[in-house]
């Protein structure tokens, strides 16, 4: 099979990787209009945890269970104690009150789990390869694709098909009057946090077997999904979804055309949307 | 009165003999662990720091005085590194320093105390430490490029003869092409087909295209000159895509156990890596480092440890040997010098200040064949690879 065909399944799969990562970014923004800095923090810490579950009871799928909820739970604490004071404030507070807590939250990871990296294991029955002519692809990775479907279905449905979906897009657009006509927006405003940090904390479990566990990895995993997030328009779902797609694909192509500036195109391909689209390809003004 | 007299003289003396105490520690010999114990490299820092202190604590009397160790965090960046060192040789005539985890930050405070007429011995990788940019002032403990590809490429494919294709991953930066331009040359020897590199850059985690690539081109040998996390997240994306029953795979700059630690066995296994220290090396040193380590640390020794350990260590010997705190006698003591190192002997080359110690290849081990917790490898292979004195870079010393 062709190197190119190769390549594009293998950023199709890394697209869908990227998409997990910045969806629960994108619908913290969408929805709160909340810029939320340490959303690369929680992806962290979401990892760690789930290597703590992997080790005590030597079950992978226990982990991907327990340790998105653990983050939402840890991130919803977080929105009623802090997170909640800042959302009529300008981005900048919201950055640094943010940046703050992605700080302990490394800082924490570092000193509960030592400065050296983690591995776990992808699942036994998720071990092998799958085998397509003479293209190799990780089981795990085809695993991990098909549950970033399942994922972004539900959060779609979620949001676009449900009273609580409607009721959040109505709390970001007018959270007074939504508040006028019975609704209790503040828990509205944090269950969706914690819905968006869980998000991020499951990315952090899926992606651990791929890509480790290392304590400073917070900063470039925000890194990639702002740029996917910024390529799909800010706050826009279908925008995270393409995005990241987008990402993968430019990511995985240029491997075999540019390899040394494979990394940096990810950044070009952000500039040239910016250029045509500034909002992003799915952006609101 | 008598007892206000008495109380103030009291005092007096107490301040006498606590100045006196003062001055007296002033006059003991200071080494200045430069490390980073915190930032992205926080990791290598803070075992780095064990065996500087372990090296100090250990040393008995030095001229006259038991040393100190104090320590300088380069928070794993070359500029905060460069000034808190300015700070320390201006402000505490610091004169000896060890460790610099990074090569830019090694370089940069090479320079610096090279300037100040001070003293530095240092593990870094960049080959121009001991080349281009060598200076009367830096030492350096590991082994360069050359001998890291030489030590694990050669005895690899004595091992497999029938090895002859080979594909490598290298970060586009001055070490990975150093790394690279001497594999091609030992490819270019042994008649090995090199068919295909893929550059990265030094911010890349993601490596599954890269090994795509490699897949297309049906090695024999996959050669990662990678290194730290990259190298780490290469060979466990390389064993995702099941590249370990399709070729043999060679990391030829690991960072030693605590790379093995974070893989794990289910990874390492049937892996080769370079090593420029293992823990089961059978030298006195190296024998009664373990002994110590695990008696003060509870830990086993790995290579951030050693490499600071000896390199503190033959700092201290050489300002005994010298008998005087003076940089330049200190620096002539160390030229040419000759000790046991965990490594077996170790020589100090005067002409490019080199230390000249082995380089090993090792294959990782399945986890039911492990001894103990941290027996992750068997050593292949050992040996001792530098350039010849006259094809040296380096023209400062």
């Amino acid at each position: 099979m062709n190197l190119y065909l190769f390549q594009a399944l293998n950023g199709i799969g890394l697209g869908m990787i990227y998409f997990l990562i910045s969806v629960g970014l994108t619908i913290i923004f969408g929805l709160l209009n909340f810029v939320n800095f340490a959303h690369g923090a929680f992806y962290l810490l979401g990892a760690y945890l789930s290597y703590t579950a992997v080790v005590v009871t030597g079950n992978y799928w226990v982990a991907l269970i327990i340790a998105p909820i653990m983050i939402a739970l840890i991130a919803w604490v977080c929105e009623r104690t802090l997170i909640k004071r800042v959302y009529h404030l300008p981005h900048t507070y919201q950055i640094l009150v943010t940046l703050g807590v992605a700080l302990i939250i490394q800082e924490l990871c570092v000193s509960i789990w030592g400065p050296i990296g983690k591995h776990i294991s992808p699942p036994d029955s998720l071990k092998g390869v799958f085998q397509l002519g003479d293209f190799f692809y990780p089981q795990y990775r085809l695993f991990v694709i098909g549950f970033a479907a399942v994922v972004a279905i539900l959060v779609w449905l979620l949001l676009d098909k449900t009273k609580f979906g409607a009721l959040v897009r109505a709390g970001s657009e007018d959270a007074e009057t939504v508040s006028l006509l019975g609704t209790h927006t503040h828990r509205l405003f944090s269950i969706t946090f914690a819905l968006g940090v869980g998000l991020a904390g499951l990315a952090g479990v899926l992606a651990a077997p791929i890509r480790g566990i290392h304590p400073f990895v917070g900063p470039e995993i925000l890194g990639i999904a702002f740029v996917v997030v910024v390529i799909g328009g800010m706050g826009s779902f279908t925008g995270a979804l393409v995005g990241g797609l987008l990402v993968g694909l430019v990511q995985s192509l240029m491997t075999t055309i540019w390899p040394q500036g494979a990394s940096l195109m990810i950044y070009g391909a952000m500039a040239f949307v910016i250029l045509l689209r500034p909002y992003g390809l799915f952006g609101r003004a | 009165m008598t007892n206000k007299y008495i109380k103030c003289t009291a005092l007096a003396i107490s301040v006498a003999s606590l100045s006196g105490a003062t001055l007296a520690q002033d006059d003991a010999v200071t080494i200045y662990g430069v490390k980073s114990m915190s930032g992205a490299f926080a990791s290598y820092g803070k075992y780095a720091d064990m065996g500087s202190k372990l090296a100090v604590d250990q040393y008995g009397e030095l001229l006259g005085e038991k040393p100190n160790y104090k320590v300088i965090d380069t928070e794993g960046n070359a500029g905060k590194a460069l000034r808190k060192v300015q700070e320390a040789i201006s402000q505490k005539d610091a004169k000896f320093f060890d460790g610099g985890t990074l090569s830019s930050t090694s370089l940069a405070i090479g320079k610096e105390v090279n300037k100040s007429g001070g003293v530095f011995i240092t593990p870094a990788g960049a080959d121009e430490l001991t080349g281009v940019d060598c200076n009367a002032s830096t030492f350096r403990w590991s082994v360069p490029t050359y001998g890291a590809i030489r030590e694990t490429v050669i005895p690899l494919f004595k091992e497999h003869p029938e090895k002859k294709r080979w594909y490598t991953i290298t970060p586009q930066y001055v070490f990975g092409e150093a790394l690279l331009s001497n594999a091609e040359t030992v490819f270019e020897e042994l008649g090995i087909e090199h068919v295909g590199n893929s550059y990265h850059s030094l911010q890349e985690q993601e490596f599954s295209g890269y090994l795509t690539n490699a897949m297309a081109s049906q090695p024999d040998v996959l050669l990662i000159l990678n290194f730290g996390a990259q190298s780490s997240n290469t060979l466990r994306q390389a064993i995702n895509f099941g590249l370990k029953n399709q070729m043999t795979i060679l990391v030829t700059w690991s960072s030693g156990l605590e790379q093995f630690q974070e893989l794990s066995a289910s990874v390492t296994e049937d892996v080769y890596f370079g090593a420029q220290y293992w823990h089961t090396v059978d030298t006195p040193l190296n024998n009664q480092l373990v002994k110590d380590v695990k008696d003060v640390y509870g830990i086993t020794p790995n290579y951030p440890l050693a490499a600071d350990y000896i390199s503190t260590k033959i700092l201290l010997d050489a300002i005994a040997q010298a008998g005087t705190t003076d940089p330049t006698a200190v620096a002539n003591a160390l030229e040419g010098k000759s000790y046991e190192g965990p490594t077996g002997t170790e020589t100090v080359r005067a002409a490019d200040h080199q230390v000249l110690k082995n380089y090993y290849l090792l294959k990782g081990k399945a986890a039911s064949k492990m001894n103990d917790s941290d027996d992750y490898a068997d050593i292949v292979s050992y040996g001792k690879s530098f350039p010849d004195e006259s094809s040296l870079e380096c023209s400062g010393i």
